[in-house]
């Protein structure tokens, strides 16, 4: 396209990050917390609804002259008692700037009925002005509509959650980073692992790694974002390993590659076969556990310590649950456990929990802390809950903590959380 | 209806157990029902709500549009990745997605596609080269990515004996005509092999069969009659769009009702509301626009109310012939919606013969409003409906708002009602997020009992 200034119209606009932090200093949290649940749309609103109601005045007034008009304003929109009120006040105010002054109807020379409605995409209002005993005009504004609020605060009980990161696109991982000039969040979807630093209170992106692979990724995407010692961090997806460079600038060379993916952070851990088309693990363990490898396919897995071994327990495909501590293999049916699983340590109790999700209900899901006891699961903590089912869960590399992704049924965006266990709750 | 209502609902009822959460699992045969029976899979110019709604969905599995527009108007990567146009809209460039394949093995490149396309439309010239194709127009296409993704776009070949053969989540694999086709998962997708290995669709089954073999354990996915909201909330398992089709009255050209006072005081005296809470159980909004009001956000300025001392006043002394009103027999609520009407037009003194034989004066008519963009289903809905093409020049809402105010001023077509559609699952399926504008999401289902 050799023309000047072509309109690029380029998928979707990729949405402004935004970023908080819950938990540490109280204070310094609450006040930015409540400048953006508060204030700011608030602020927002009043800006916006204030251009759109000049814009509407304008128009009324071009039709109707200075004068007298009896107004009534019915809302149709998803809009609050509040906002209709503020409307109206800002609609009076510009109406009165334009000469147009508010009466009774039996004092009023023209009746002017406002509707504020919506589409799927905007606020349209709309103004129908009687200009003779059968004749109306109408006159139109739209203004784009706000983006769904933020999802609802942390509930700390004994598991607490704090919130990371929202996109649009699905996230597959993210894990927090410390580096020289302040922690990094990695952040990783089918597309990119994008690195982001905290400015103001938000999380500013500073640079996007972009996921080449020449295979076809399966639906229903799995990825595992692993922090490294001699380099900053590896990559896993289905039929695809990417390394990140060791110094800077962050660069991340992708491979179409079949090797097992780690089950644990830990270097030289048990290492799992990812089917390249599927969204679960083959079963193929090397090394295996103990002499265990050949486990059923499963979804995920987790690394229980015990005194001198280790505890395994699989999400089997078949939504089994398979405990293995390296000579046998325990099958747990029934649990209605999710698929996701991951281990958390938390000092309390034998040291690390098994972090489970439970409900899967499109609407509402939760996370729940179990501890093994005589290969019975006991629950260990009281649900976490979350306004969406949990599509992915994995152990952080510290092993003290977990990374939840969370799917928004009402807006669709999807939520990071790191996940912690606090003690003698 | 009622009848059909109740046994969807009390399958839902006893398959709505909730299990726990698991990802989505691979494998098994998705049952599906439709009330269409298709001799070819093909959509054809003029057809009835039904026939488009199923045949858009089979070919939606079969293959895939150049974009794809969600609910909110917005375009979508699908074959394309990225597009932009020049300042004046006659020109557009795409990117091509790589590496894609038809069913057959052979590439979908800019080249083919180009040609496909330039197939079905003489008015562009369309051209492929590289993983590049444009589209230019003597005339400016503002809305050309929503007229890419209707499925009438769909990039399809035929095999030898008519068969499509698209780059979609499956591929077909037996075709009874009229009776039964059969599909298998495409393992070389590129968004991804479909989770459940096949699907079977049984053609040609009214809705009461279909929600009678849903209750019996017998199909997974069907179509159902449109539901209130309040039906669809109680149950995971029935999903209703937000209203995609509208019901009107449409003048032929021929009518004896030319003067416009009898059209204006018909569309007065139509009592829209007890239609559709009475004869559609609460399903769809009256309507006195073309557009929904998800679409364009001002419906409230096309008044649904009747007014029938205007009507008469309209009317005034003058005679008015006898009209015929007919309607689409195998539209199960329009009978009855033409008699209310009838009854209707009676109270302000216009006799409506509701008829089936001989050339009608109106017609009672249901079209689909095909796309989230509003400028679309408008050109879409004045093409199906006889009348002038409306000038727009872009989605602005004044554009919009002056271009339907036009159309419907023209006094052929009296709105009356917007109506969803819906369908229901069994409770093995899972994953059943089918889009609010209708469309099914069969290649993201799984199936809960299938190991």
């Amino acid at each position: 396209m050799n023309e000047a200034s072509p309109t690029t119209r380029y998928n979707q606009p990729i949405p402004h990050m935004h970023g908080r932090w819950s938990g540490g200093l109280r204070m310094g949290w609450l006040a930015p917390f409540l400048l953006a649940t508060a204030v700011l749309p608030s602020l927002l609103s009043a800006t916006v609804f204030g251009d759109a109601a000049r814009q509407l005045a304008h128009k009324i007034a071009s039709v109707t002259g200075p004068g007298a008009i009896s107004l009534e304003i019915a809302n149709r929109s998803s809009l609050d008692d509040k906002s209709v009120s503020d409307i109206r006040g800002a609609l009076e105010a510009q109406l009165r700037t334009e000469g147009v002054r508010i009466a009774q109807p039996d004092e009023a020379q023209r009746s002017v009925e406002i509707t504020l409605s919506e589409s799927l995409r905007e606020y349209v209002w709309s103004a129908q002005i009687m200009v003779g005993a059968d004749e109306r005009k109408v006159v139109l504004i739209s203004t784009p509509r706000a983006p769904s609020a933020s999802p609802a605060s942390a509930m700390p009980l004994v598991l607490r959650k704090s919130f990371l990161f929202t996109q649009e696109q699905p996230i597959l991982d993210a894990a927090l980073v410390e580096m020289s000039g302040g922690p990094r969040l990695l952040v990783l979807d089918a597309g990119k692992v994008a690195a982001y630093h905290q400015q103001a209170g938000r999380w500013e992106q500073e640079s996007a790694l972009a996921i080449t692979h020449s295979r076809t990724f399966p639906r229903d995407l799995r990825g595992r974002l692993l922090l490294r010692r001699d380099h900053l961090f590896d990559v896993h997806l289905p039929g695809t390993i990417c390394r990140s460079s060791v110094t800077a600038p962050l660069t991340l060379a992708c491979n179409d590659s079949d090797d097992p993916w780690p089950l644990t952070a830990d270097e030289g851990a048990v290492r799992a076969s990812f089917a390249p088309a599927r969204n679960f693990f083959t079963g193929a363990l090397s090394p295996g556990i103990g002499k265990v490898s050949n486990a059923p396919s499963f979804y995920s897995a987790a690394a229980l310590p015990r005194s001198g071994s280790v505890l395994w327990i699989l999400a089997a495909v078949d939504g089994s649950l398979h405990l293995l501590d390296g000579t046998t293999d325990q099958v747990i049916r029934g649990a209605k456990w999710g698929s996701d699983l991951a281990a958390i340590g938390s000092g309390c109790g034998t040291g690390t929990q098994l972090l489970v999700s439970e409900s899967g209900d499109p609407a509402q899901d939760s996370l729940r802390a179990f501890e093994i006891a005589d290969r019975d699961p006991v629950a260990f903590s009281a649900p976490l809950e979350f306004d969406g089912p949990v599509v992915a869960l994995w152990t952080e590399g510290s092993g003290s903590a977990a990374v939840a992704i969370v799917e928004r049924p009402d807006t669709g965006w999807y939520e990071a959380y790191r996940i912690s266990v606090v003690c003698g709750s | 209806m009622r009848h059909i209502a109740f046994l969807l609902f009390a399958a839902a009822s006893l398959l709505n157990s909730a299990a726990g959460a698991t990802r989505p699992h691979y494998g098994g045969t998705l049952r599906v029902l439709l009330q269409g029976a298709p001799e070819n899979l093909d959509l054809p110019a003029g057809a009835i709500p039904t026939d488009y709604w199923d045949t858009a969905r089979l070919l939606a599995m079969l293959a895939d549009n150049l974009i794809r527009i969600d609910a909110a108007g917005h375009a979508q990567p699908a074959l394309a990745l990225t597009w932009q146009s020049d300042p004046t809209g006659k020109r557009w460039q795409f990117t091509i997605r790589h590496g894609v394949k038809f069913h057959d093995g052979s590439a979908a490149s800019a080249a083919t596609i180009a040609q496909t396309l330039g197939d079905r439309h003489a008015d562009w010239t369309v051209r492929g080269s590289g993983d590049s194709l444009t589209i230019e127009s003597e005339n400016p296409l503002p809305s050309l990515l929503a007229e890419l993704a209707l499925p009438r776009n769909a990039i399809l070949k035929r095999t030898a004996t008519g068969l499509p053969v698209g780059t979609g989540p499956f591929r077909v694999s037996e075709f009874q005509p009229g009776r039964l086709l059969k599909l298998a998962a495409n393992e070389e997708s590129w968004a991804g092999r479909p989770f459940v290995d096949g699907v079977e669709i049984d053609l040609g089954h009214s809705l009461r069969d279909q929600a009678i073999t849903l209750e019996l354990g017998k199909s997974d996915v069907i179509e159902a009659p449109p539901q209130p909201a309040a039906l669809s909330g109680e149950s995971q398992r029935i999903r209703t769009s937000l209203p995609v089709e509208l019901m009107a009255l449409v003048f032929s050209p021929n009518s004896k009702a030319q003067d416009t006072r009898v059209r204006d005081a018909l569309a007065l005296a139509i009592d829209r509301k007890p239609i559709q809470a009475v004869l559609l159980k609460g399903a769809g909004e009256p309507a006195a626009s073309i557009l929904p009001n998800w679409m364009t956000g001002y419906s409230a300025v096309f008044p649904t109310q009747a007014n029938l001392q205007r009507a008469r006043a309209v009317l005034a002394d003058s005679r008015q012939p006898a009209l015929t009103l007919n309607y689409d027999p195998r539209d199960p609520q329009a009978q009855l919606i033409a008699e209310r009407i009838a009854l209707n037009a009676r109270e302000v003194g216009i006799t409506l013969q509701v008829s089936l034989s001989g050339p009608a004066d109106v017609s009672l008519v249901r079209i689909v409003l095909p796309s989230p963009d509003p400028a679309t289903s408008l050109r879409e809905a004045a093409r199906v409906l006889g009348l002038p093409q409306p000038l727009l020049h872009g989605n602005a809402v004044d554009d919009l708002y002056t271009a339907e105010r036009t159309l419907l001023d023209g006094h052929a077509v009296i709105p009356l009602l917007h109506l969803p559609v819906a369908s229901a699952v069994s409770g093995r399926v899972r994953n059943w997020e089918p889009a609010r504008t209708g469309d099914w999401n069969v290649s993201d289902i799984w199936l809960e009992d299938w190991r």
